[in-house]
């Protein structure tokens, strides 16, 4: 029970550190450069969607996909459809976009859901890896999607492109799937998908249709990384195939894992921290005096650092820095030392 | 969940006539566009064959997929790039800068899988075997597989630059002049009207992949090694139980994994050019569906599901021949549904 | 009346005959026992009986109604509800969440009532959280209700999930070796136990026990297995002299 406790401890100094470096990180990135900001809390979003789908124990890699489903949606219809709103493009339909991407998303979700969800384990996460190169491909390919050119000129709801105003519409989305991932763990849907997660049988025997609540995690995620797509088509004013990769999954797969893949605040840190990462790296390497191979290593080397920061975390961290364990309070510890400790202080011998 | 099926020596010979039939009953029948989309899909499926082979190696013996299989492919295709001799870009921290000596292109291929081979063992040394003592999931194995694959991505692209290399031309000639005499750029397979032209390096590609599966099939069935090898894929308790010592066999399933993946990673960069560091990993995931469909951690299966994927590939319709990419991802796709224990592999009951 | 009947249910793994045609009629309200040496197939059988994995042959009846091939979870919505032989708990959660994700099925908010705390939400989890609580009481677990599963000890698991299993509010219920792990002590508690459970639950139980003494203490009614095969089928006395059954336990 020691070492657990010690790393438990170490944990929560991490986490403070943490929570302190990514504000740290958000005040001086909007003065800077304020793309960052919103990048951070458009990935903690995206984040959210895979930690979805690993509440009832799927490793699911397609966020990606639907994250670029999303964006073509905004794009598509913010460049075809909605053609006469005039400048600047009008908050609220980019909220319609959002709500048209997360019906879509989920639509298709439940679509390819349904028989893939069957597969456990590495299988399903390989399944989703190949429905996001499939898409990628597809979004390659198609008219409607721009072909490899993609989208441009995604209309603006502010004044410049990636402005820190976006935050207006990513904080709140950010604050209300924080709420809903937190909320619905408590709930009857959530304590369903935490037991199909600890073993899916005996959630079975209890009374757990598998099928239809892993399908539910899985279509949530999906409405999640669509509506994070879909805002940031906007925000980043191009779209294409570039923006659903395997690459995008790995990253979103690192945020959960470092940041932690048992409680929703995990993934939300997690992403927070490595979206700046990059740019703290490049300010790094900035600093006058370092030699040149150093410099280079802060400047394209993120992913090294990112492959090797999911490589540690497996091995010392599986379920992320921020884990359940550290926001107990009191924990009873039984053991024979805690006991007689305690008895000792009463005055009594439980030997 | 899948166990694997039997490394049987049958299915060898079974195999060997199966592909020699087919060609020559393809070569009777095809047109020679047709022809030629055969040969060109044997061609790279060959490739894919003897990548899958290193991937699949690994699943037999420990039930992971070593994702970072892609990278040791990538590191191999450098290696020998650098031991020939060549420059550095113009990118990258070491840039324009070479070996202080070159080696003849056959040698520095095996030397460079040698160190591949190498650099597979320090990596299950530190990345895998941790894992497995703590008895983890194999898909956080799978996991940090992938973290390290990236990271050696990358580590390559900061020192080397990420641009096209190239080997050589026609290194083999050499050697096989003496034997065959004047080697011709491309093999016609067709008639003089109507030409089927195959790039030699094609028909030396597949030709050494055939020689490296049979290599490995003996291997595993004929010594003391492979079959040491087969117990503990089927039981690695009992294995070790019965004296068998299961890390040094590790470690050897390691090194052969990476020595076969670099020279994989060799013909590739032979074949079309070295694109960058990343195109281990494009190849690693394709290689995911290439195992998956012959059956994971089935030998003849990862022939099988290589040869035909990459036959799946040469024969989409040039009208989409964008949609290519998409074929490895779709066979993948379905297979998982429909047989996820692929074609040649066997399904286990699970004991509730 | 035969509340739950095994019709000839039979299941086959490749050349392995688990489960050979097996049929009995479980009455309603009767201790109903499941005894055989190791591998007879008992713990096969409940996996059949519980749709865990479907028969090779055979149907299953339940109240009159075939309910052959039913899915596990549908097959709790019936009310049958079982343990494990090796105890699958949902180990990293709670005791009390162990219990609480029983009463799934007596509760029905779905996520959009969940997240915003609308009707029916709010009054369901109350109720939940009171009847597993009352549970966890009943099973003298109610003090450790936060701890996580993993960490009792075997014998206060199997309680645990037995008051899991109650949580579904089940007409019958089947405990797979409910004594293993268990001190003489605590065997004669639970023969009580179960006794007290029937009473108090209006159950049926079915339970397969190695420790015969137990078995024929508490059972109305004992069926034998042996090879996958029924051997003897009837009260405890006329099992334990027939000689069929004898030589099944002590072999030849």
């Amino acid at each position: 029970m020691n070492q657990s406790s010690t790393n438990t401890n170490l944990a929560r100094a991490f986490t403070i550190g943490a929570i302190l470096a990514v504000v740290l990180l958000i005040v001086r990135y909007s003065q800077v450069r304020g793309s960052v900001v919103v990048l951070m809390a458009i990935n903690a979003v995206l984040a959210l969607s895979l930690y979805l789908p690993l509440m009832t124990g799927q490793l699911s890699l397609a966020s990606p996909g639907f994250y670029a489903i999303g964006g073509y949606i905004a794009a598509i219809f913010s460049t075809k459809v909605f053609t006469n709103v005039g400048t600047p493009f009008p908050i609220p339909l980019i909220i319609v976009e959002m709500a048209i991407s997360a019906a879509v998303c989920g639509f298709v979700a439940v679509l390819v859901g349904i028989p893939a969800l069957r597969l456990r384990g590495i299988y399903l996460a390989l399944a989703t890896i190949a429905l996001v190169e499939i898409l990628r491909v597809a979004a390659l390919n198609l008219e409607i999607t721009g072909g490899a050119v993609g989208i441009f000129g995604i209309p603006q709801p502010f004044a410049t492109i990636a402005s820190l105003e976006y935050l207006y519409i990513a904080v709140p989305l950010l604050l209300f799937s924080m709420f809903f991932v937190a909320r619905l763990e408590q709930s009857r849907v959530g304590r369903a998908f935490a037991a199909l997660r600890e073993d899916e049988l005996a959630a079975n025997a209890m009374g757990i249709n598998p099928t239809y609540f892993k399908v539910l995690s899985f279509a949530l995620g999906a409405m999640l990384a669509g509506v994070a797509g879909a805002l940031a088509g906007h925000f980043l004013n191009t779209w294409n195939a570039r923006q659903g990769t395997f690459d995008a999954s790995i990253l979103i797969l690192a945020y959960v894992l470092v940041g932690g893949s048992r409680t929703f605040i995990g993934p939300v840190l997690g992403a927070a921290l490595l979206s700046a990462l990059p740019e703290l790296l490049r300010d790094l390497g900035d600093i006058s005096g370092i030699p040149a191979w150093l410099v280079s290593f802060f400047k394209d080397g993120r992913l090294i650092i990112f492959g090797m920061l999911i490589a540690a975390g497996a091995y010392f961290f599986p379920y992320g820095l921020i884990t359940p364990e550290i926001f107990r309070r009191r924990k009873r510890e039984l053991t024979p030392r805690a006991l007689n400790k305690a008895a000792v202080q009463e005055g009594k011998s439980h030997l | 969940m899948v166990q694997l099926s039997l490394f049987q020596r049958r299915n060898l010979p079974r195999l060997v006539l199966i592909v020699l039939g087919g060609l020559l009953l393809v070569n009777l029948i095809a047109s020679p566009p047709q022809r030629q989309q055969l040969l060109n899909g044997l061609a790279i499926g060959s490739v894919y064959a003897i990548f899958a082979l290193g991937y699949t190696l690994i699943f037999s013996i420990l039930r992971i997929i070593n994702f970072a299989h892609g990278a040791v492919f990538t590191v191999g295709a450098y290696f020998t790039y650098f031991l020939v001799g060549s420059p550095v870009g113009f990118n990258g921290i070491l840039a324009q800068q070479r070996l202080p000596f070159s080696m003849t292109f056959v040698v520095a291929m095996f030397v460079g899988a040698v160190g591949a081979g190498l650099l597979s063992i320090l990596l299950e040394w530190l990345a895998f075997r941790p894992l497995r003592a703590k008895g983890a999931d194999p898909l956080l194995t799978l996991v940090s597989s992938l973290g390290v694959a990236i990271a050696i991505v990358n580590i390559i692209q900061l020192l080397v630059g990420a641009e096209v290399y190239s080997y050589p031309a026609n290194p083999f000639n050499p050697i096989l002049e003496p034997v065959f005499g004047k080697i011709p750029p491309a093999v016609n397979f067709g008639t003089p009207d109507a030409p089927v032209p195959v790039r030699t390096i094609q028909i030396i590609i597949f030709v050494f992949s055939m020689i490296i599966v049979a290599i490995l099939t003996w291997w595993i069935n004929a010594t003391k090694v492979g079959k040491a090898l087969r117990a503990v894929s089927e039981d690695a308790t009992t294995s070790d139980l019965l004296g068998i010592n299961t890390d040094r066999l590790i470690m050897i399933t390691f090194f052969v994994s990476g020595f076969v993946g670099a020279i994989a990673g060799t013909l590739v960069g032979l074949s079309v050019s070295i694109k960058g560091p990343y195109f281990g990993i494009d190849f690693g995931l394709k290689g995911l569906a290439v195992i998956v469909l012959g059956g994971l951690g089935d030998i003849p299966g990862a022939v099988v599901g290589g040869l035909l994927i990459g036959l799946a590939e040469a024969f989409v319709p040039s009208a989409q021949v964008a949609w290519k990419e998409a074929v490895a991802f779709a066979v993948l796709f379905i297979i998982l549904l429909v047989r996820p224990q692929g074609l040649l592999g066997r399904v286990v009951v699970q004991k509730v | 009346m035969n509340l739950l009947e095994s019709q000839g249910l039979t299941r086959r793994f490749g050349g392995l005959v688990a489960v050979d045609v097996v049929s009995f009629g479980v009455q309603e309200g009767e201790i109903f026992g499941l005894i055989g040496p190791n591998g007879a197939g008992k713990t096969t059988l409940f996996n059949l009986m519980t749709g865990l994995i479907p028969p090779s042959a055979g149907r299953l009846i339940y109240k009159g109604e075939d309910i052959t091939n039913r899915r596990p979870y549908q097959i709790a919505q019936l009310g049958i509800a079982r343990t494990f032989q090796n105890i699958r708990l949902f180990g990293t959660l709670s005791a009390l969440e162990n219990v609480m994700i029983a009463r799934h099925l007596h509760t029905k908010a779905g996520v959009l009532q969940g997240v915003f705390g609308l009707s029916p939400a709010p009054q369901e989890e109350k109720i939940t959280y009171q009847r597993a609580t009352e549970l966890l009481d009943l099973v003298g677990l109610a003090d450790r209700a936060e701890q996580k599963a993993r960490n009792f000890s075997y014998g206060d698991q199997r309680r645990l999930e037995i008051a899991r299993a109650l949580a579904l509010e089940p007409k019958v219920l089947l405990l797979d070796e409910p004594a293993a792990g268990m001190n003489q002590n605590e065997k004669h508690n639970l023969s009580d136990f179960i006794r007290r459970l029937r009473a108090q639950f209006n159950l049926t139980i079915v339970l397969i026990e190695h420790y015969v003494p137990l078995v024929m203490g508490l059972c109305d009614r004992i069926a034998v297995l042996n090879f996958g095969k029924l051997i003897a089928l009837g009260a405890p006395e006329a099992v334990q002299n027939d000689p069929a059954v004898i030589e099944a336990y002590l072999g030849d």
